[in-house]
């Protein structure tokens, strides 16, 4: 078991090392850089442009930059940001807590709703209810999440309802402690729902598919044959084998909490890690991005590791034994 | 056996207890700030007095970067911090003249090298420390001037490029407040007096310098000390330490949370005060929730949840239309400083493989003055006013636009849209047509590519608009919609270009400001930048007058030097003008004392708006 996740952990390197190569790359070929647009302004002199690029390194070719970068990383120092000026930690640190409970709470949606419903669909197979809601969850899922964001906010616009973005309405800080609960819920409803409903689909026609297989093996109709209530059946021999996909879906899922939300984010104008790496990718904050990146890559393994080993609680056939 | 429906309720006071750890945060504890007594100095404010209490909302587009003067570059943060920093000297919103703020009154020697400012006595930092001389002299000679030491030698590291020493702090404001490279000598003659004594003639240094926000010393000397000024008044700080924010500003950052929004407080220590004796400003708080973008911001407005907002031309019709609904009046202000204009490649040069920047038988063309002028006759820019801008924009002749009134010269050659003049001087400088397109003399057929950038749909429009007109005349013009920093790569880099459309904006206040654009060896003389030496007579007489400018104390004939720049620019179109929008200011008719004026906007009076608390 800790030789399986120390592996895994081992992976993280190279893989990181690659990803912030190409990020490097990508960034010095593309045209300009953070200074760019302060050029362009009338009152900055020649001298101080000249003085932040060898502050920056600007003026040096990108693979020292990415040298200087990596020396840094080693140091455990991800940078300054440039536009900021505070530790990149700081910055993203400050912008994590909004994305993460976005992200939860998106999750706690998506599997709450798909869950019942991929059972549902399976037990209650070819019947109208099926039909309605794989419609429903394809329906769902063929609309593309920006386009489903601008909806959001537009219904919040012209019903009143909700919330136009933000996290927190402008009287937060003069409510009592569960004024600002509620508060902070009910700005996340609609990202919530936004973020979430794309995940429903595809997390519903699984668990269908799964229940499907498991309820046509043999342990169910020996379980049948003995004389085991259909709802005991059900929840305790043919969820419990169905399930085993999900949890790796997890994973994934995991794996997008701080990343995944950021088209929406943007859309909607909720203050958390993706307006901020966009905005930082847009301004060529180059350490901002780096980092974000380099988070999101960590997520990515940490989610499926963290799938396998929740793999491996729900399910005793399952062992994690380093291949070797 | 534990089941997987556990993991649920689990999860769900996992969220709780995260949601809950979140909201504890108790408001910021401004309120118990020492107050000082209003001294005699003390400005009183020619409104009638009004009545305190309100709560101002507003939007800003755009996230602040930092609360750090030093160190600020995008508009959000320079409007934050303009709320809780002040300068000596400020301009006059009617006039355009030079006022005083925290300076009462100043004098300048016989030679114009010398300014003593006099400071208004007894006036106190938010926190209640006396602002005194010390603070000015901070902000120039520590602040901005304090050298980089070799560690090794103990000696000013100097700059091999330019062989002078190397700042530790570099920033805008410090080379802003350099005059060729020189500092400014400044001394306290006493506690309230301040004696700036300059390197050489420089006529801007009233606005320039006196406008110069004062930093204060007890809160960032220590920063000085260990070196940390560029990293001081960060957001962290505005997040977790708002009150070291000192200022002599109207209002004080209460608190700030990122992405979301920034709370400003009234300054109870604030320096201004109304007939009744009652201490300024009169509104308690200013909420600005930040949005994404300026639509977004319009749109917060439109529906009644903002109480002002500078609102888009191409917006007003819509918007206009939830007045009456949501009480608010949308105040016109007349033309803008933004400007936007078409330039042709006049850089003669070549690249290092030895080829010209501009194919020579084009440059013929673009050099030719007869070709420029041309060109701007045959612009219909009252077209690209009524097409692109529904009417909500103004022509434009000149590098100065009329809102500049001390400035703009009304005078200028007009190149009002007039084709058959466009036609008679090409055939005049040897351009010809044949079939429906024009040819020069070599039988060239006259084409050239523009280039703008993309994510400015006015822009696009407006090229567009150009482009058409110049098909009128038989020229055909490749259109170019490509980002933003690849245009400023070519047109300041590469050169590989033939003619961009760009625009500026916020017009300087003082005309030396321009110098970077209008003169030669300028970085941004957009035709051709950076000349060794001018390339042109007229360009070396712009040279002339502009030098004339900047050491020129004698306000008329500083007048008369830049409206003379102004009429070279019109005669040789190095620059073909089009349009400046109008500019439009929501207001919710609650406020009173509202008086806008055209150079100062509506919300120039601030700390006197008052409304009845809500």
């Amino acid at each position: 078991m800790f030789a399986f996740i120390l592996r895994r952990l081992l992976t993280l390197i190279p893989m990181l090392l690659g990803v912030t190569f190409l990020v490097f790359v990508l960034m010095s070929l593309a045209p300009g850089d953070f200074l760019t647009p302060i050029k362009m302004q009338r009152d900055v002199p020649a001298e101080l442009i000249a003085e932040l690029e060898r502050e920056f390194g600007l003026d040096r070719p990108w693979y020292v930059q990415y040298g200087y970068w990596l020396g840094n990383v080693l140091q455990l120092n991800l940078g300054y940001s440039w536009s900021f000026k505070v530790p990149v930690t700081d910055l993203i640190g400050s912008r994590l807590f909004a994305t993460f409970l976005l992200s939860l709470t998106s999750l706690l949606f998506a599997w709450c709703i798909a869950i019942p419903l991929g059972v549902l669909a399976a037990i209650y197979k070819d019947s109208i209810f099926d039909r309605v809601s794989s419609f429903l969850a394809y329906a769902a899922l063929s609309i593309p999440e920006f386009f489903l964001a601008l909806l959001a906010v537009w219904f919040a616009a012209v019903t009143g309802l909700f919330p136009i973005g933000g996290a927190t309405s402008i009287e937060h800080d003069f409510l009592s402690a569960g004024g600002r609960i509620a508060d902070r819920l009910y700005h996340l409803v609609l990202p919530t729902i936004v973020l979430g409903i794309g995940g429903i689909a595809g997390l519903m026609r699984i668990m269908r598919a799964n229940f499907l297989d498991a309820i046509r093996s043999d342990y169910v109709q020996t379980a049948r044959a003995k004389g085991v209530p259909e709802g005991w059946v059900m929840f305790k021999h043919v969820l419990r084998n169905a399930i085993n996909p999900l949890v790796s879906a997890f994973g994934f899922s995991f794996s997008s909490l701080l990343s995944g939300a950021l088209i929406v984010e943007i859309v909607m104008n909720y203050p958390g890690l993706g307006t901020l790496i966009y905005h930082s990718l847009l301004r060529e904050d180059q350490f901002v991005v780096l980092a974000a990146i380099m988070l999101s890559c960590t997520m990515l393994v940490l989610g499926n590791l963290l799938a396998d080993i929740c793999l491996a609680w729900s399910d005793p056939r399952i062992r994690l034994e380093s291949r070797d | 056996m534990r089941q997987p429906a556990f993991f649920f309720p689990g999860f769900v006071c996992f969220l709780c207890l995260l949601l809950s750890a979140a909201c504890s945060r108790p408001p910021s504890p401004l309120a118990e700030l020492p107050v000082v007594p209003l001294s005699e100095d003390a400005e009183t404010v020619p409104f009638p007095p009004g009545q305190h209490g309100a709560l101002f909302v507003s939007t800003m587009p755009g996230d602040i970067a930092t609360l750090n003067p030093l160190i600020s570059e995008d508009a959000s943060s320079g409007a934050a911090i303009s709320r809780f920093l002040e300068g000596l000297t400020t301009l006059d919103p009617e006039t355009g003249e030079i006022i005083p703020r925290l300076a009462r009154s100043w004098d300048i020697s016989p030679d114009g090298l010398q300014f003593t400012f006099h400071l208004r006595r007894g006036l106190v930092w938010s926190d209640g420390h006396p602002f005194t001389s010390a603070d000015v002299v901070f902000t120039w000679r520590d602040a901005f001037y304090t050298k980089q030491l070799d560690p090794a030698t103990g000696q000013p590291v100097i700059d091999p490029s330019t062989g002078r020493p190397r700042l530790r702090f570099p920033s805008r404001p410090a080379f802003f407040q350099m005059i060729e490279g020189e500092e400014v000598q400044v001394e306290a003659l006493d506690e309230h007096t301040v004696r700036f004594t300059l390197p050489q003639v420089y006529a801007p240094f009233l606005l320039f310098g006196g406008g110069q926000d004062i930093l204060p010393r007890h809160i960032l000397e220590r920063h000085v000390a260990d070196g940390t000024l560029l990293d001081a008044w960060s957001i962290n700080t505005a997040i977790h330490r708002p009150r070291e924010l000192v200022g002599m500003g109207a209002f004080l950052l209460e608190s700030y949370r990122p992405g979301e929004r920034v709370v400003f407080r009234r300054n109870p220590n604030y320096w201004r005060r109304d007939s009744e004796g009652q201490r300024l400003p009169y509104i308690e708080r200013i909420i600005t929730r930040i949005v994404g973008d300026s639509n977004a911001s319009n749109v917060a407005f439109a529906q009644g949840l903002t109480d002002a907002e500078g609102l888009q031309p191409d917006n007003i019709t819509w918007i206009s239309r939830a007045a009456a609904t949501h009480d608010f009046t949308i105040h016109e202000l007349g033309p803008s400083n933004s400007t936007s204009f078409v330039w042709f490649n006049l850089n003669p040069g070549s690249s290092p493989e030895g080829r010209p920047f501009v194919a020579p038988h084009k440059m013929r063309w673009f050099s030719d003055v007869r070709f420029r002028q041309a060109v701007s006759y045959a612009v219909n820019r009252q077209g690209v006013v009524d097409g692109v801008f529904a009417g909500r924009a103004t022509a434009l002749h000149g590098y100065v636009t009329p809102k500049n009134r001390n400035w703009h010269n009304p005078d200028v050659r007009r190149f009002d849209y007039d084709p058959a003049r466009a036609r008679a001087l090409l055939a005049e400088a040897g351009f010809v047509m044949r079939g429906n397109r024009l040819h020069d003399a070599q039988g060239n057929p006259v084409e050239f590519s523009l280039m703008t950038n993309n994510n400015n749909n006015l822009r696009t429009e407006m090229a567009t608009v150009f482009a058409e007109n110049m098909a009128a005349l038989g020229i055909r013009v490749e259109l170019q919609f490509i980002d933003f920093n690849t245009i400023i790569r070519r047109t300041s880099e590469s050169f590989n270009y033939e003619a961009a459309l760009l625009g500026l904006a916020g017009g300087a206040p003082d005309p030396y400001a321009s110098k970077d654009i209008l003169m030669s060896d300028g970085r941004l003389h957009f035709w051709n930048p950076q000349q060794a030496s001018p390339a042109t007579e007229w360009e070396a007489r712009i040279d002339e007058l502009m030098r004339l400018i900047g050491r020129e104390l004698d306000n008329d004939k500083r007048r008369a030097a830049f409206f003379e720049v102004q009429e070279i620019m019109a005669e040789q179109q190095p620059l073909i003008f089009l349009v400046t929008p109008n500019e439009y200011v929501g207001l919710r008719n609650r406020w009173q004392n509202v008086q806008p004026t055209p150079l100062g906007g509506v919300l120039w009076n601030f700390d006197a708006l008052w409304a009845r608390p809500n």
